[in-house]
């Protein structure tokens, strides 16, 4: 028997290639789009995890000490004196290569004779992959990857400003990949490539006794911390937990969208068999025969489509990858991603999300199958029977689902997952008005489009609430799509123009000037007091400020120190949030120049620290305990950032380098002028020399880079919904063929029939709008005020765009009408009598 | 004395050749080693003057650079063992200086160091490497200083051509400490201190010998720990290429007998399996009379083998007869394993020597080192 009724799914699927294609398409699109974002975010993660495993080996510790470094003399204490031979010092640093795929080169310093004791890195002695002389005495000597150059090649790269050129002497011993765009030079060659001399990034260690922890903090520098590697490698990778989760976030209401066309089709095909479960149970089919049935086709349907979305999603990671260590590159840490990793945890996971996800949704139609009752064998109908959507509590089940998601990701104990799983139950409840909303706009459109095209635009209106069921999962999907595309467009909107403005205050001086570097943050613009005065007495220079900025090892992440030469001079440049009010925000200038600093909103809101709160940083001059004077805007960077006089930082750091100048130009001065001599006086220091309107296009090209990715997911989930509003107007429209066909043969001209269809699929699109519209800005809203605020603790100002608006709305629109198209095309070529003969 | 293998090693560390592996092979990539490109380095073409202290530091000059010391150590209750401690020093190309920091080295530096416990039969041997540069490892040029991070030999007084020497070692559960007295002033090797080892002019080393110390201070093994004393033999010597192709490996000896006499063999073997004409060694009469040999001689033969675990053969026991001097002695190892199995694989223990000098019987001790016998099968 269940072979069977096997058989009348299989005729039933093959004879209705269009069901198939979009219930496969709506599993496949969906998987793919969320195993896309997984295996890109993971390979990001992986490559850098990889290439981190790589480097510390078997060390279970390392010695860090930020920007400042470590003194050379320290390794040689805790090797010789306490006697920890399992000890390796390493210095690191980036530099821009155009031979780097990534565009951006690591530099890694280690001593071959200290490595063997975590093996990896550790030596080949003498082979020629690894050729020991040459490595250790040849100017530049590096062993590179295959990918970045062969032996004898010369690498030519550039370290704040300074060329500098590598001489491939050998391979990194090892698979490369895990290395990619990394060089390995000898400790000394590094020192000199990276002038550092003296200095190591970082000693790693690989400490077996649990005492020795205790011996080697007695004898760290302040300003130096021990951390335990792994630890250390975990925190790297949480920098981007945020972003992905955003990501991740995205990729699942894609499978959202997928799961409403599932529903949708199944739904769709359980009604067209109605006649045929009718006869099965006559003929002593039970209910749960039935049941099985529909669920068995489910996941025949889910099964392919999942594999079909499993081959898309891989294809479409790679190139989404891309996109993932770009931002990762720009905002976080430098990762180079060679290829996809196809992690089986992912695909498995993606695979069982796609089946799941196919026989939840077609849990509800299998059911209705089941409750056919024998006797509907004798009836005809086409009526959509999905008793749910007149249920009166429906509407405020739905109400009351959006007020919990709203509170839950609105409450101030929840983390990011509460903020993300709060907005999820909005768009959920938001679904469950569809059938409200379209009961309302086709009773509107009944007296609109009535008195528009006639009776054409009144059968249209009715026609939605005939087949209200399968019309509002259709209207709420689409809704769904175009009130991500509201939610996301209003958020990136409104975070440019944040950014915009509050790059407008912040970048006020004429010229800004910085050395072409690799990673910007801790950049070193290596000037004599000489060429500094030089540059300050230039014709057309009225001002020069200077700015210092570097990373210090602080727990869980590094944090950033700005010492700004003018900070009190140029305050215009900087906003405080609190305190507020003037007389307040005066005297927290005051004590700004008396010595306390100022720190970042992200710094503020991610670790609770508040004005006359006291921050603890580590310097060279011990542990500072900083009094906060009061919180700034930057959206710089996630990371915190704390601010503190020149004079201060200099004298706690004892450092004079500076990172970066910002030059005030006289009246009538050009900066091209200007920033001709500049280069001339810098030479032959490669630098950077941008005007403030340059430099805020660079920031909003960087912005813009780092949102491509959020664009290409809200256009993917667009387009699975745009896949279900065809569906399901599709499965409408050819279940209505004889319906119209019998219009046709009562005088229906096709014209009468087109706008029929037609205004069917634009009150969709209207119903859709009306229900994307607000919910959109209630995403908008969460995303600006509590998702963002979580993930990066900077506050944005909410702007509501027309044009995202239109657009979204514009995007419902065509969707709907495309997928009118067709039935409509069909409905009038198909000549009435064969519609009349089918089934 | 010709430490090859060991040589071998630290010229593949510094990248003169290139063995394909961690175990270099040895005839071919010896004599490849060690008579390449001197690269700005000193050759030993003749002979010099000697001058102590002096000496007993650093001639970074040249290419290859060791002190060597052996020796026997007993406690009470019977407890005995041997010891090898050596400072391996490696120039590396003489480019020109780096502009970079503490780091830029001029010099690699190995170390072996490994002590037998022969009452349990236990040997442990283990080796160091590091950079000379950021006082990790060093050697004065003036005195007797040299170290490898904590590992160090050093003389009291270092300005006192035989000032006592403090050698101080440790590695994992074991540990040395001893104070080595001299007992006899140093012996020119070879030809006023010129060792030849090939036919070319250069095929040589600089090479001295202080056959007698006093040794007195602690041993540590998972044991326990011990007071000891007993004797000790040095070895120095610094060239910059020595080998020539065709050279496989040697075999060497020192011994110090109960009459006062110490006499010093190498029997280099040749890949055919002959011994190479530039084998030679020394004996040292009671008096202090020095009696340079030639390979005619002497001769060495061995009596047993020993196998490692992995299969290769080292012979394990030797008549050594010197007609000239009425010396004839078979030599024993004190217990077979003391393979020094490192990165580096050579063997270098402690032997016991019994005989017959002029005609009288004659015991002694010493340390012999094999280089050279292959890879495991």
């Amino acid at each position: 028997m269940s072979r069977t009724l096997n058989r009348t799914s299989a005729r039933y699927l093959t004879r209705h290639p269009w069901q198939l294609v979009l219930a496969l398409g709506g599993v496949g699109l969906g998987v793919a789009v969320a195993v896309a974002v997984a295996l890109a975010t993971e390979s990001a993660q992986r490559a850098f995890k990889l290439s981190n495993d790589r480097l510390v080996g078997t060390a279970t510790h390392q010695v860090v000490a930020g920007t400042a470094g470590l003194p050379d003399e320290l390794y040689r204490r805790l090797r010789v004196d306490l006697g920890i031979r399992k000890s390796a010092p390493i210095v690191e640093g980036f530099a821009r290569s155009e031979d780097a795929a990534s565009g951006t080169l690591r530099i890694i310093g280690i001593d071959p004779l200290a490595e063997s004791f975590r093996g990896d890195l550790g030596m080949v002695l003498g082979t020629d992959a690894y050729p020991l002389d040459a490595f250790l005495t040849e100017p530049g000597a590096v062993l590179a990857p295959e990918a970045l150059g062969s032996v004898g090649d010369v690498v030519e790269a550039t370290v704040d400003g300074r060329l500098i050129r590598l001489a491939v002497v050998g391979r990194v011993p090892g698979d490369g990949s895990a290395l990619a765009d990394t060089v390995v030079a000898d400790i000394a060659t590094a020192q000199e490539l990276l002038e550092l001399s003296g200095r190591l990034s970082r000693i790693d260690l690989q400490l077996d006794a649990t005492d020795l922890g205790d011996r080697v903090q007695a004898e760290l520098p302040s300003g130096a911390r021990l951390v335990e590697a792994a630890a250390r490698a975990d925190t790297t990778v949480q920098m981007t937990a945020a972003f992905e989760l955003n990501l991740r976030a995205m990729s699942l209401l894609a499978v959202l969208c997928g799961m409403f066309l599932i529903y949708n089709t199944m739904a769709f095909s359980v009604v067209q068999r109605r006649e045929l479960f009718g006869a099965l149970r006559a003929v002593g089919v039970t209910r749960r025969e039935i049941l099985r049935l529909v669920l068995a086709e489910a996941v025949a349907v889910g099964t392919v489509g999942t594999l079909l979305g499993l081959a898309g999603g891989i294809a479409l990671a790679s190139r989404l990858v891309r996109l993932v260590t770009r931002t990762i590159n720009d905002l976080y840490f430098a990762v180079a991603v060679e290829q996809v990793a196809l992690e089986p945890r992912v695909l498995a996971g993606a695979a069982a999300l796609g089946i799941l996800a196919t026989l939840v949704s077609a849990i509800a139609p299998a059911r209705q199958a089941a409750g056919v009752a024998p006797r509907v064998a004798m009836m005809r109908s086409a009526e959509d029977d999905s008793g749910w959507v007149n249920h009166p509590g429906l509407a405020g089940a739905g109400v009351l689902a959006g007020l919990a998601g709203f509170a839950l990701a609105t409450w101030r104990g929840g983390d990011l997952v509460a903020a993300f799983g709060g907005l999820l139950m909005v768009v959920l409840g938001a679904s469950l008005l569809a059938p409200t909303v379209v009961r309302a706009v086709a009773k509107g459109g009944a007296a609109l489009l009535g008195a528009i095209v006639g009776t054409p635009g009144r059968m249209a209106a009715r026609a939605l609430t005939v087949g209200l069921g399968r019309v509002s999962v259709a209207v709420a999907a689409l809704a769904l799509a175009v009130a991500v595309v509201v939610g996301v467009g209003v958020m990136v909107t409104s975070f440019r123009t944040t950014l915009i403005d509050w790059l407008g205050y912040t970048l006020q001086a004429d010229l800004y000037v910085s050395p072409v570097s690799a990673r910007g943050q801790s950049a070193t613009l290596r000037l004599s007091n000489e060429q500094l005065s030089e540059i300050a007495n230039l014709t057309g220079v009225d001002r020069l400020a200077t700015i210092r900025t570097i990373s210090v090892e602080t727990s869980p992440e590094p944090t950033a120190v700005l010492a700004p030469s003018h900070a009190v001079e140029d305050r215009e440049s900087y906003r405080l949030l609190e305190p507020s009010g003037n007389q307040a925000m005066e005297d927290a200038w005051m004590r700004f120049e008396g010595g306390e600093v100022l720190v970042s909103e992200p710094l503020a809101e991610r670790r609770g620290v508040a004005v006359g709160d006291v921050i603890t940083l580590p310097s060279p001059s011990g542990a500072l305990e900083l009094r906060v004077a009061g919180v700034y805007v930057s959206y710089a960077s996630d990371r915190g950032e704390v601010m503190m006089r020149r004079s201060v930082y200099a004298s706690l750091w004892r450092d004079p380098l500076i990172s970066g100048l910002a030059l005030h130009l006289a009246d009538g001065a050009t900066r091209d002028g200007v920033a001709r001599q500049l280069r001339e006086i810098l030479q032959p220091l490669q630098v950077v020399v941008v005007s403030n309107s340059e430099l805020r296009a660079q920031s909003l090209v960087i912005f813009d880079r780092t949102f491509r990715i959020t664009a290409v997911l809200q256009t993917l989930v667009t387009l699975v919904a745009a896949f279900g509003v065809f569906g399901a107007v599709l499965a409408q429209q050819l279940e209505r063929a004889r319906e119209y066909a019998l219009l046709r043969l009562t005088g229906f001209t096709p014209g009468q029939l087109r706008a029929l269809i037609g205004a069917q699929a634009g009150l969709m699109s209207v119903a859709s709008i009306a229900l994307a519209l607000p919910v959109g800005w209630v995403l908008a809203w969460l995303m600006i005020h509590v998702i963002n605020k979580r993930s990066f603790g900077w506050t944005l100002q909410m702007t509501v765009p027309p044009g995202v608006l239109g657009q979204a709305a514009a995007v419902a629109l065509v969707a709907a009408l495309l997928a009118a198209i067709y039935p409509a095309v069909r409905a009038t070529i198909a000549p009435p009598g064969a519609a009349l003969r089918e089934e | 004395m010709t430490r090859g293998l060991v040589l071998a090693v630290l010229a593949a560390l510094a990248g003169c050749s290139a063995p394909s592996g961690p175990v270099p092979s040895q005839a071919a990539d010896l004599a490849e080693v060690l008579g390449g490109e001197s690269d700005g380095f000193a050759r030993a073409l003749e002979p010099r003057e000697f001058g102590f202290p002096r000496d007993h530091g650093s001639h970074p000059d040249y290419r290859t650079e060791w002190w060597y010391f052996t020796g026997h150590l007993s406690g009470a209750d019977d407890e005995a063992f041997g010891f090898q401690f050596t400072l391996f020093r490696s120039g590396l190309p003489r480019r020109t200086p780096g502009q970079g920091g503490g780091w830029r080295a001029r010099d690699l530096w190995m170390g072996h160091f490994a002590v037998g416990d022969f009452r349990r039969g236990d040997f442990w041997p283990f080796e160091r490497f590091a950079r000379g540069a950021l006082g990790l490892a060093g050697a004065s040029e003036t005195g007797f200083d040299a170290w490898l991070e904590n590992w160090r030999i050093v003389a009291e007084d270092t300005e006192q051509a035989d000032s006592p020497v403090v050698l101080s070692a440790e590695a994992g559960d074991v540990a040395l400490r001893l104070r080595l007295v001299p007992e006899r002033p140093p012996v020119l090797q070879g030809v006023n201190g010129l060792s030849q080892k090939g036919a070319e002019p250069g095929s040589a080393s600089y090479y001295y010998s202080m056959p007698r110390w006093r040794a007195a201070g602690s041993v540590r093994v998972p044991a326990g720990d011990f007071e000891v004393s007993g004797t000790a033999w040095l070895d120095r010597e610094w060239s910059t290429s020595v080998l020539e192709p065709g050279q496989a490996g040697w075999d060497w000896f020192s011994l110090q007998l109960d009459d006062g006499s110490d006499l010093m063999l190498y029997a280099m073997r040749r890949d055919d399996g002959t011994t190479d004409e530039y084998s030679s060694g020394t004996y040292v009469a009671a008096d202090g009379t020095v009696q340079p040999l030639q390979r005619d001689d002497f001769s060495i033969e061995p009596r047993g083998t020993w196998t490692t675990d992995d299969g290769i053969e080292y012979p394990a026991a030797w008549t050594l007869r010197v007609p000239g001097a009425g010396l004839e002695l078979e030599v024993a190892p004190r217990i077979p394993n003391q393979e020094m199995r490192l990165s580096f694989r050579y063997w270098e223990g402690a032997v016991v020597a019994t005989g017959s000098l002029g005609g009288m019987s004659v015991g002694g001790r010493g340390f012999v080192e094999l280089t050279g016998y292959g890879r495991p099968d």
